[in-house]
């Protein structure tokens, strides 16, 4: 017996001293009486039961689809307002109203989720897939708020108006609160029963043991995806419906449930439902226990909101390690080449002096100077650029390493407020690499939980982190003091220039960050051909064979997660730079999320990507100073990110990718891409013929060209063909059947033993 | 020739199922070691216990007469240990030349020697035979062509000991008789194989000692010759083996 302690021991240990240490600094001094501990265990126990249910429904769609869902908190807070509007605005009876969202518009909502979108991303990359379901939660968020604007304040009653209840001692459970309970544990029971006593239930669980083994069950993959898309909306909505009394019927606020919903799902590993629901009770509970026991100075006081987001952590700590999986790599069937130096020269050189004539007001339409208002577009100007950098910081991450972080905009509002003590009050460019240092090291203490976890749990890591920012990190008076008042940052001297975002010097201000921009564009294009982001890429591809090939995969996640935290903060210093002052509020998790979308919809891999999607972000602005602000742009600027990110579902690639693939040809210097775009081509139309030809097999359903290499390697025999001619003839076909096999043979009945 | 790899009384458990059961067998430098088997017998998972990916129930892997057992795989690696996989795990976002260079550039960082590893790459897909593909994406190659890939890959960690798993599926007749040449020509300058194999023509023509797994238990060791007259083997694979023409369909 070894004496050892486990990591994991000395982490419980340290967390446990570290709570210990909040509640008793914390502590209100409330006594521990019944009344007390009845208040704590009420209000904890109604709204962990809330919880419980969006975090019950969140699992059951993710162990039975695959697909984590980002916008369940989003459908919820949309179906909120849907039953506001039967139960409110038009005034229908509750129950109606009830029955009308819930078993009307959320199952509509679940299925044609499933239909439309869901069931594409079941072979997609973790990228893809979230960037698909992120996208859904601003679309919905967006949604929501086109239809019920934000301006009008609404609220919804609870299931009773009157503040009566059971008495228990002195504490009133309000019928609401009583009734919440009941239905949390109703769910609870009807999932329960639906997972493990029905047929359908069975056969989701076993999706998740084996998609491919589940269609022998019997039930159809598409219902049982359906009805869990179903139920997942249907738990979201009813969520959403008991929580709206108490939160408010404010879009941000029901939204950001998720944060609670991936807390209570990393407890419970995703997967387990029982899990799920005590983790959303922990929640609800630890909330209410704090709001009780605990009174947080003021220095502290939006610390009860981040409660999920640090459960979420904590509950990432004591995950087991993930193994690492063989046979699950992608064969992407995608041709691209290196850019060349001169290449990337070009490109950053084009880049550089496309924003500089635009700020020099050379381009007419779009200069700098339209409308008059050239201080405002040059302040815009400087102020998108800055984001140019924060979503070039996230292209060796998410698009090299596959590493999904939602930090990053958080992390430069920590550079942007460090900068103001460090070095930027008195414009000195020494704490501009201070502050790269400190935010490389956030940047691996965010990901260090996660790091030997799954994928997807560092993306929920990285969310809890932009939200703990959000709420704890810079609303800390230390950090941007509330007395504060003008600007933070003096003009930076850099090489005998002054660099500062005054009236007279904007536009040399925009002109300095479009170098700025272009140098970290460049210098990331060279990077691309080099041996770290090689390694990272070979990581992203295949973690297995990247560690037998001797990589050592902790480290080299850690020097990108330090790489991009980096870049973010110097990205956080220009931010301060280009915004004078700092205000608390500016870097909420929702504000992020559109540059990582974004991102992906330009193509996470390509540096050049950044520049197109932070284009994609000033369009909005500029048309609406062209058009006079009408309100469909409004509503295309909330939901477009949202929608954009959705389309990836259809096109994975990212449009810089197709449009290489497409216009590259056209390029004097190019002859190879021509070629590639040619056999490309040729294979597209084989695959057809292919298709054709198992068409007339005799199977009745479509086979898609997926489902054609799919079957081929099932049978074995793609390499037969893709060595064949292009266009293969009759016997290229007969080679699809084993020896001794008629062609009218079913496609199943291949006889597996016979290996 | 020395004993380079052994495993001593390996036992992977998942949950009821014991997929490897008191697994012994050794691998000598210079030779290629067969380790045959019907599906589902433990080959993988053994293969996953030498490189470190799957952590044994009970018992131990040395390199060397070194145990290794508790190292994690880019140790292994870096001590000498390189594999193929059964299903694909090439880089398929990067070339060719770009998988074996990662790989080459990883050993420049632990070998005393210096070499370019730009070089080695190149010479790697020279040696496997495929430097014309060199600057495909390996996502857009044959699945043959990508297994010789991982092979170059594999080849440029400069390894003492080489894992290949199902090294011939996918590829030719004739690519399958050029791969057992440069088996037989890299065993002769002294690299341990351990091979795991279906095509028993190739497996038969190549090892000069077989390992024959079944549900987890060793049933057999010996020679080509030895093993194939093994009544336990030829049940195992319910006389598949006696039966020629079986072998010819693709696995």
């Amino acid at each position: 017996m070894s004496l050892k302690p486990s990591p994991r021991l000395i982490s419980a240990i340290a967390v446990a001293l570290i709570l210990l240490y909040v509640i008793v600094a914390n502590w209100a001094g409330n006594p521990f009486d019944a009344k007390n501990i009845t208040t704590f265990l009420v209000v904890g126990i109604a709204l962990g039961g809330i919880y419980a249910i969006l975090a019950g429904g969140l699992v059951v769609t993710y162990a039975t689809t695959g697909i984590f869902n980002f916008a369940h908190a989003a459908i919820g807070c949309f179906l909120a307002f849907t039953y506001w509007q039967f139960s409110v605005k038009w005034g229908w009876p509750t129950l109606v109203s009830l029955v009308a969202t819930l078993g009307i518009v959320a199952p509509l909502i679940g299925i044609g989720l499933d239909r439309l979108i869901m069931k594409r991303l079941k072979d997609a990359s973790l990228v893809v897939q979230l960037m698909v379901t992120v996208g859904l939660m601003l679309s919905f968020m967006g949604i929501t708020l086109t239809i019920w604007k934000p301006t009008k304040a609404r609220s919804l009653p609870q299931f009773f108006r009157d503040t009566s209840g059971v008495k228990i001692g002195d504490v009133t459970a309000t019928w609401h609160r009583i009734i919440t309970v009941a239905v949390a544990i109703g769910i609870a029971v009807l999932l329960r029963w639906l997972l493990y006593r029905t047929r359908l239930g069975i056969s989701m669980r076993a999706v998740v043991d084996s998609r491919s083994l589940a269609g022998l069950t019997g039930a159809k993959p598409s219902i049982v995806s359906g009805t869990s898309w179903a139920l997942g909306c249907m738990t979201a909505g009813l969520a959403g419906i008991l929580i709206a009394p108490e939160t408010g019927l404010v879009v941000d606020n029901l939204a950001l449930l998720i944060v609670v919903a991936a807390a209570a799902a990393a407890i419970a590993q995703l997967k387990s439902l029982p899990w799920a629901i005590a983790g959303g009770l922990i929640i609800g509970l630890a909330k209410s226990f704090t709001g009780v026991f605990l009174t947080f100075n003021q220095n502290w006081s939006y610390a009860p909101e981040a409660i999920p987001a640090v459960i979420l952590f904590i509950a990432l700590l004591f995950l087991p390690q993930a193994r690492l999986e063989t046979g699950k790599v992608r064969l992407t069937k995608r041709t691209e080449r290196l850019t060349k130096p001169w290449e990337a020269l070009l490109g950053s050189a084009v880049v550089f002096l496309l924003v500089t004539a635009w700020a020099k007001g050379w381009i007419p339409w779009f200069g700098a100077n339209f409308g008059q208002r050239s201080d405002v577009w040059l302040g815009r100007g400087a102020g998108f650029m800055v984001l140019g950098v924060i979503t070039l910081s996230l292209v060796p991450l998410i698009g090299w390493a596959g590493q999904v972080s939602f930090a990053n905009f958080a992390i430069a509002g920590i550079g942007a407020v460090l900068f103001s003590h460090f070095g930027g009050q008195h414009g000195d460019p020494k704490g501009i690499l201070i502050v790269m240092a400190v935010c490389a090291i956030v940047g691996v203490v965010v990901a260090l939980p996660a790091l030997r976890l799954k994928g997807l749990y560092l993306a929920l890591a990285t969310m809890a982190f932009a939200e703990f920012t959000d709420k704890v990190i810079v609303r800390h008076p230390n950090m941007i003091s509330p007395t504060a008042s003008g600007t933070l940052f003096e003009p930076l001297k850099l090489f005998g220039f002054r660099i500062s975002t005054d009236a007279g010097e904007r536009q040399a201000f925009v002109i300095f960050l479009a170098a700025v921009f272009s140098i970290f564009l460049l210098l990331f294009m060279l990077m691309r051909r080099g041996r770290f982001a090689r390694r990272w890429i070979a990581l992203s591809d295949s973690p297995a064979a990247s560690a037998t090939i001797g990589v050592n995969l902790t480290v080299q996640k850690v020097l990108v997660f330090a790489l991009s935290g980096a870049v973010a903060g110097f990205a956080g210093c220009m931010l301060g730079l280009s915004s004078g002052a700092l205000r608390v509020d500016s870097f909420p998790l929702f504000a992020g999320l559109p540059l990582v979308l974004l991102l992906a919809v330009q193509g996470v891999r390509y540096p050049i990507a950044a520049f197109m999607a932070v284009i994609g972000l000033a369009l909005f602005p500029a048309f609406k100073e062209l058009m006079g602000d009408p309100s469909w742009l409004s509503a295309i600027e909330l939901i477009g990110p949202g929608v954009a990110a959705i389309t990836m579902a259809f096109r994975p690639e990212g449009a810089v990718f197709y449009a290489g693939r497409d216009l590259a040809p056209l390029l004097p210097w190019r002859a190879d891409a021509k070629e590639e775009k040619e056999l490309a081509d040729a294979k597209l139309r084989e695959q057809d013929i292919r298709r054709d030809e198992i068409g007339e097999m005799g199977l009745s359903r479509p086979f898609t060209p997926d489902k054609v290499s799919q079957l081929d390697r099932i049978l074995a025999v793609t390499d037969e063909l893709d060595e064949a001619p292009l266009v293969p003839s009759a016997s290229a076909v007969g080679d699809l059947h084993p020896e001794g096999q008629g062609p009218r043979t079913p496609v199943g009945a291949t006889p597996e033993g016979s290996s | 020739m020395s004993v380079i790899l052994t495993t001593d009384d390996i036992v992977v458990r998942f949950g009821v199922l014991q997929a490897v059961s008191h697994a012994s067998l050794e691998v000598q430098s210079g030779f290629i070691t067969g380790l045959i088997g019907p599906n589902g017998a433990g080959k993988t998972t053994l293969f996953n216990v030498i490189t470190g990916l799957q952590e044994p129930t009970q018992g131990s892997v040395k390199l060397e007469g070194t145990d290794i057992t508790g190292k994690s795989p880019y140790r292994r690696a870096r001590l000498g240990i390189a594999r193929t996989f059964q299903k694909l795990e090439a880089f398929s976002s990067l070339s060719a030349r770009e998988n074996v260079l990662v790989a080459a550039e990883q050993r420049r960082a632990w070998d005393k020697s210096k070499f370019d590893p730009g070089a080695i790459a190149d010479e790697m897909l020279e040696r496997v035979g495929i430097a014309d593909v060199a600057d495909f994406m390996v996502g857009t190659l044959p699945t043959g062509t990508a297994r010789l890939v991982e092979l170059a890959r594999a080849l440029a960690l400069d390894p003492k000991v080489l894992l290949l798993d199902e090294a011939s599926s996918g590829l030719t007749d004739e690519e399958t008789e050029e791969m057992a040449e440069l088996l037989k020509r890299l065993a002769g300058d002294g690299l341990g194989i351990l091979l795991v194999e279906h095509d028993m023509s190739f497996v038969m023509g190549t090892c000069q000692y077989i390992y024959v797994l079944d549900f987890g238990h060793v049933i057999a060791q010996g020679t080509p010759a030895e093993v194939q007259s093994d009544p336990k083997v030829q049940a195992a694979y319910l006389g598949t083996l006696a039966d020629a023409p079986t072998e010819e369909v693709p696995a």
